[in-house]
């Protein structure tokens, strides 16, 4: 049923704000779930033409590697579906939006650019790491070997992203030198 | 290409020429910023000791501890031998013509004993390196707290004979590491984590973007070192290349949690990383991230964030920080080629 001119359609990918309401909503639906499970409250999935193709929680304390962020687990996910799929992962990715309740860190905003995600919508700041102008602006800087920029839709639903780290971090961390690693 | 697998020996390079360089903050980096201030002679000697005490009570200066206040004249023949700094220009009485009298209030400090005041150049900020510090004191004489390993590692002198061996050792490794990936139709570049205390390689990795796009070397070898700890989450088994050591320590099971953040290996906490080339963003924070201790590069990368674009290792707002040295065996890296081609590369 879709047959919208591509050129046009590709310069204009956005995700109205329907869809932004409706993709936050599951968000953080999962951020306070992991926050009911003792788990880093960050909710983040990947929308691919209405479904979800990535879905992610931080997986540091298990793996034992510091990059798994619930983003890099998302575009694991994003890689496995388009395997699976048998879709080309360049022209999934460009057509994909990432929503996520905190603002993602240094290390993820370059790895969306990497992967050439066009638009990220996000929670709250993330005063410590971020990405997307709280510590560095990886998202627009001028770096032509790192993917292309990406649009961020920030400010969703912040405040309740916020209380929600707030009171993760009030808690008893019960892998006391995990603690800073979380986002 | 080359026809052979074996490691890269670089013997016809002098293992000495290269020379890791730190890469410091851009406040320790950059050039010496200078402010106007109004100096004046102290025309008679004896009464020094009141003026500074009188004209600090006035204008005490205190964005400017790091300057002394009086300077002796050098010239030979002048005819005053001190200069006292009075105040910033922009601290000054907006008058026309400037006079010692027209900065001193009538009330305040007796402006005999001082000569007619003139513009100087003072050091804006407190000096972060000698070579900084030795710039400073030629507009006006500062003082300066040295970091003794920052000024040896400027002058290319922190690393020893013996560290060198090893540092080429290391490296050797992670270009013989980027050579396979190459082969195998990768980006050529390699990386090696050492654990510095026991002098022991903990992981070798190469990139992999061609199966994953995200796996650049350094991201390799960041999961390597959680698999030798008993975590990680790829398969690399299809890249020979790719290894890693598991940790000689992981048993016994520790009973209090304090003794285990003590005894066992912790994400890349306290290791070395040496990487064939400047890491790109997503690397570079991926080893604040990774609590490295130090990372030693090849060749800067035009993204490069620990260096060119960006200097990740030293952003304030970050709460990890690590000390990163390049130019580890440029020599390998450019002895095979011409040598206009080498002289263009350093100039
Ligand atoms: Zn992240
Ligand atoms: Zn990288």
């Amino acid at each position: 049923v879709v047959a919208v001119a591509m050129g046009t359609e590709e310069e204009s990918f956005s995700p109205s704000e329907e869809e932004t309401e409706r993709w936050m909503c599951s968000a953080f639906d999962m951020a306070k779930d992991a926050l009911e499970n003792g788990e880093v409250p960050v909710g983040c999935l990947m929308v691919y033409n209405d479904q979800v193709v990535g879905k992610g929680r931080n997986e540091v304390n298990e793996t034992r590697n510091a990059t798994r962020h619930a983003e890099m687990v998302a575009l694991d996910q994003l890689l496995d579906w388009c395997r699976r799929s048998n879709l080309d992962v360049s022209s999934v990715c460009k057509r994909t939006a990432l929503y996520v309740t905190v603002e993602p860190c240094i290390m993820c905003a370059a790895a969306l650019r990497l992967s050439n995600i066009p638009v990220v919508v996000y929670g709250c700041r993330n005063e410590r790491f971020g990405g997307c102008g709280s510590v560095l602006d990886v998202s627009s800087a001028d770096l032509p070997h790192t993917g292309n920029t990406f649009k961020c839709v920030s400010g969703h639903r912040a405040e309740e992203a916020v209380e929600m780290l707030k009171s993760f971090y009030k808690q008893e961390n019960p892998n006391g030198r995990l603690f800073f690693l979380f986002l | 290409m080359e026809p052979q697998t074996k490691r890269w020996k670089g013997s016809e390079c002098d293992s000495d020429s290269w020379v890791a360089y730190p890469v410091l903050s851009d406040e320790r980096s950059q050039d010496v910023e200078l402010i106007e201030a109004f100096a004046a002679p102290i025309v008679n000697k004896k009464e020094t000791s009141r003026l500074i005490r009188e004209l600090s009570g006035l204008y005490p200066l205190s964005s400017l501890q790091h300057i002394k206040r009086v300077r002796a004249v050098k010239e030979k023949g002048s005819p005053h031998p001190l200069e006292v700094l009075v105040c910033l220009v922009s601290d000054a009485p907006d008058t026309r013509a400037v006079t010692i009298r027209s900065l001193l209030p009538s009330d305040g400090p007796q402006c005999d004993g001082l000569g007619e005041p003139f513009v100087v150049k003072v050091p804006a900020r407190p000096p972060l390196t000698r070579p900084q510090f030795e710039l400073a004191s030629k507009h006006w004489p500062t003082s300066f707290h040295e970091d003794k390993q920052v000024t040896v590692a400027l002058r290319g002198e922190l690393f020893g004979p013996s560290q060198k061996s090893h540092m080429r050792e290391y490296m050797l490794s992670a270009l013989t590491a980027a050579k396979a990936g190459h082969e195998l139709g990768m980006e050529a570049v390699g990386a090696v984590v050492v654990d510095p205390v026991e002098e022991r390689i903990i992981a070798v990795g190469h990139d992999c973007r061609g199966h994953h796009p995200l796996h650049h070397a350094v991201m390799v070898c960041i999961d390597l070192v959680a698999q030798s700890q008993g975590g990680g989450c790829y398969p690399f088994d299809r890249y020979p290349a790719c290894t890693f050591n598991p940790a000689p320590n992981s048993d016994p099971i520790p009973t209090d949690p304090d003794t285990e953040a003590s005894s066992q290996p912790y994400i890349c906490t306290g290791y070395d990383f040496y990487v064939t080339r400047e890491p790109c963003v997503m690397c570079a924070m991926a080893l604040v991230h990774s609590r490295v201790g130090r990372v030693f590069y090849g060749t800067a990368s035009a993204d490069g964030a620990l260096g060119t674009k960006y200097k990740i290792h030293t952003q304030k707002d970050l709460n990890h920080r690590f000390e990163v040295y390049k130019g580890v065996l440029m020599d390998v890296y450019t002895c095979r080629e011409s040598v206009d081609h080498v002289l263009r590369k350093s100039c």
